[in-house]
């Protein structure tokens, strides 16, 4: 099978006006995405994130390397038909109706008529847009705006989704549904790549990351693995009496070697507790 | 979708797509970007400028019918035609000058060629729904300015035959014929419609321009600009062109070189000039019409490929 994604030591120089120097955006990046995963790209601004998904999608060229979807060169226009792209902060086309706008992105990637009406549906009940379909797109929310621009990116079956900030902007309710959907997506056999500042968020989706700094790929691994604290084991009880615990207690400390760091009760999140005050949902991990 | 958890379940296998061969120009993709940049011209409400174009002519009528009865339907023509050409140059530069900056800021560009969109073809679009607009607006004023002026060639005719049977108390069916006859030579013609031909060719090459300089050009502003001087430097060329080049004393090859470089850079816009005559009442032939059809085909098609060859290095 292969890799969604390849990217061979590509490296990308920007020319300053007037100048003969050049600006470097990504330095020798070599990163493989592999079919079915969520891959994260995350670094501050300016190091490099954007720039490497505009060369997957053939936006701009690379000055140096190679770049594969689906071991097509990104390049070719008929690599595009396997990806569907969600830009920072979209606005499409305000005049178009949300059902509007996925039938004209359906008829610039050759689909049937009858094959994009079937489509709008089908898109407009995945991102919950149903009600909004003949609302113009100047009246949507920042939320709204997202989804129906993930709509659009879905709207000819990509294999690959390119999200880059998609909830830049949007309040936390609309945030975590963006996240059930690239969750879906992913249940789908989808490879998404999704650049994004909420790290939490990343951490919550990607199975596998990339962290980019100053046009440099500093770390690459899966999520896991880089995230985690090799010598230190968490332990988590539930309804465990005081005696309980001082028998641990007693345990670690009669070894020779373990060392009990913390103890104490785990944090909810704030977006948990947002979301349980205001959507009337049960704050379903109470712990 | 919910609000609550993600979803579960088993997840699916990676989908890996099938290899297929794409055709390297779809007329129905460049179709859908003409239409939509159509739609998008609607719904900027460009069309309210057709009510402005009504208003001259109605102004036409009350002013020149006041000045001159004789010269009342050459009037109208004038005007018609007139503002005929100022819309359709209008609506060339401003509305292409809007279309690709607003896309690259408003990041729609980005969506519509990461989808499997060739550059050529998203040109080739939003010059088709331009040249769209300017067609659809053309026939909007056209049925406006052969309806008044259908209108006041039956009212002229019937005041005048009135006037004659006044002064000479009867008139035979052979003056009557005449009067009519002088009127119709000024009235509505078929040879008006050459002329309305010759305005949308020559609007058809001015947006081409505005989307060649807007590809360049980094704001709607200098896109403006640069596509009005041109437009203006089109109507003189041929006068300086003449002017330079048969005064200097440069060999024949020389002069039909640089001459021709003068020519493609800067449409001659005075080939389309054929209003006066028309608007005189000359005909228009076919042939005329093949060779203006020709020269705006040439010029678009030289214009477009420039564009063309700018936006497919462009750094999006």
């Amino acid at each position: 099978m292969p890799s969604a994604v390849t990217i061979e030591s590509m490296t990308k120089l920007f020319r300053v006006p007037f100048r003969k120097e050049r600006v470097t955006a990504v330095r020798d990046l070599s990163l493989e995405v592999e079919a079915g995963h969520v891959y994260g790209l995350i670094g501050p601004n300016g190091s490099g994130k954007s720039t490497t998904m505009k060369v997957i999608l053939g936006l701009i060229n690379p000055t140096h390397g190679r770049t594969t979807i689906f071991g097509r060169d990104s390049l070719k226009v008929d690599s595009r038909m396997s990806v569907g792209f969600l830009p920072e902060n979209p606005y499409f086309y305000k005049f178009l109706t949300g059902a509007e706008t996925l039938r004209f992105f359906g008829k610039l990637c050759g689909l049937s008529k009858q094959r994009i009406n079937e489509r709008t549906e089908e898109l407009l009940s995945f991102v919950g847009l149903e009600d909004a379909r003949n609302r113009r797109l100047g009246g949507y929310s920042k939320g709204m705006l997202q989804r129906i621009g993930l709509a659009q990116a879905l709207v000819q079956e990509p294999q690959l989704v390119i999200l880059d900030e998609p909830t830049a902007g949007v309040d936390p309710s609309g945030s975590r549904r963006i996240r059930d959907l690239i969750l879906d997506l992913k249940n789908r056999g989808m490879t998404v790549i999704l650049a994004s500042h909420l790290l939490e968020q990343v951490q919550e989706v990607c199975d596998r990351i990339a962290i980019m700094y100053q046009g440099d790929l500093v770390r690459e691994g899966p999520i896991e693995e880089l995230i985690s604290i090799e010598n230190q084991t968490e332990i988590i009880l539930e309804d465990a009496s005081p005696e309980v615990l001082a028998r641990i207690e007693t345990m670690v400390a009669e070894d020779a070697k373990a060392k009990l760091i913390r103890r104490g009760n785990p944090r909810t999140t704030l977006e948990r507790i947002f979301l349980s005050e205001t959507s009337g949902e049960e704050a379903d991990d109470k712990s | 979708m919910s609000d609550a958890e993600p979803k579960t379940g088993t997840p699916s296998a990676p989908q890996v797509p099938e290899l297929q061969q794409m055709p390297l120009f779809s007329p129905a993709r460049a179709w859908a970007i003409a239409r939509n940049t159509f739609t998008q011209m609607v719904r900027m409400k460009v069309f309210y400028f057709v009510l402005i174009f009504a208003l001259f002519i109605i102004g036409a009528i009350f002013i020149f019918g006041r000045i001159s009865l004789d010269h009342e339907l050459r009037q109208i023509k004038d005007v018609s035609i007139g503002s005929m050409r100022l819309f359709a140059g209008l609506f060339a530069i401003v509305g292409t000058a809007l279309l690709i900056p607003r896309d690259v800021e408003d990041r729609t560009l980005y969506t519509i060629l990461s989808k499997p969109v060739p550059r050529f073809e998203y040109l080739l679009g939003k010059l088709l729904g331009m040249i769209l607009l300017i067609g659809v607006s053309l026939i909007i004023m056209t049925a406006f300015f052969f309806a008044i002026l259908y209108l006041r060639q039956v009212g002229l005719m019937e005041e005048q035959i009135a006037e004659a049977i006044e002064r000479r108390g009867n008139i035979t069916p052979e003056i009557r014929e005449s009067i009519e006859a002088d009127i119709r030579a000024n009235g509505v013609s078929i040879h008006l419609l050459g002329a309305v031909l010759a305005v949308f060719l020559q609007g058809s090459i001015t947006a081409a321009i505005a989307l060649l300089v807007s590809t360049i050009a980094s704001s709607t502003l200098f896109t403006v600009i640069v596509s009005t001087a041109i437009l203006f430097i089109g109507h003189v060329q041929q006068t300086a062109r003449e002017f330079y080049f048969e005064g200097a004393e440069l060999n024949i090859g020389l002069e039909r070189f640089l001459s021709a470089i003068v020519s493609i850079l800067f449409p001659d816009y005075q080939i389309f000039n054929i209003y006066d005559g028309v608007i005189s009442g000359e005909p228009v032939t076919t042939g005329l019409m093949g060779k203006l059809l020709g020269f705006a085909v040439a010029y678009v098609a030289v214009y477009l490929f420039a564009a063309y060859l700018f936006f497919a290095k462009k750094e999006l």
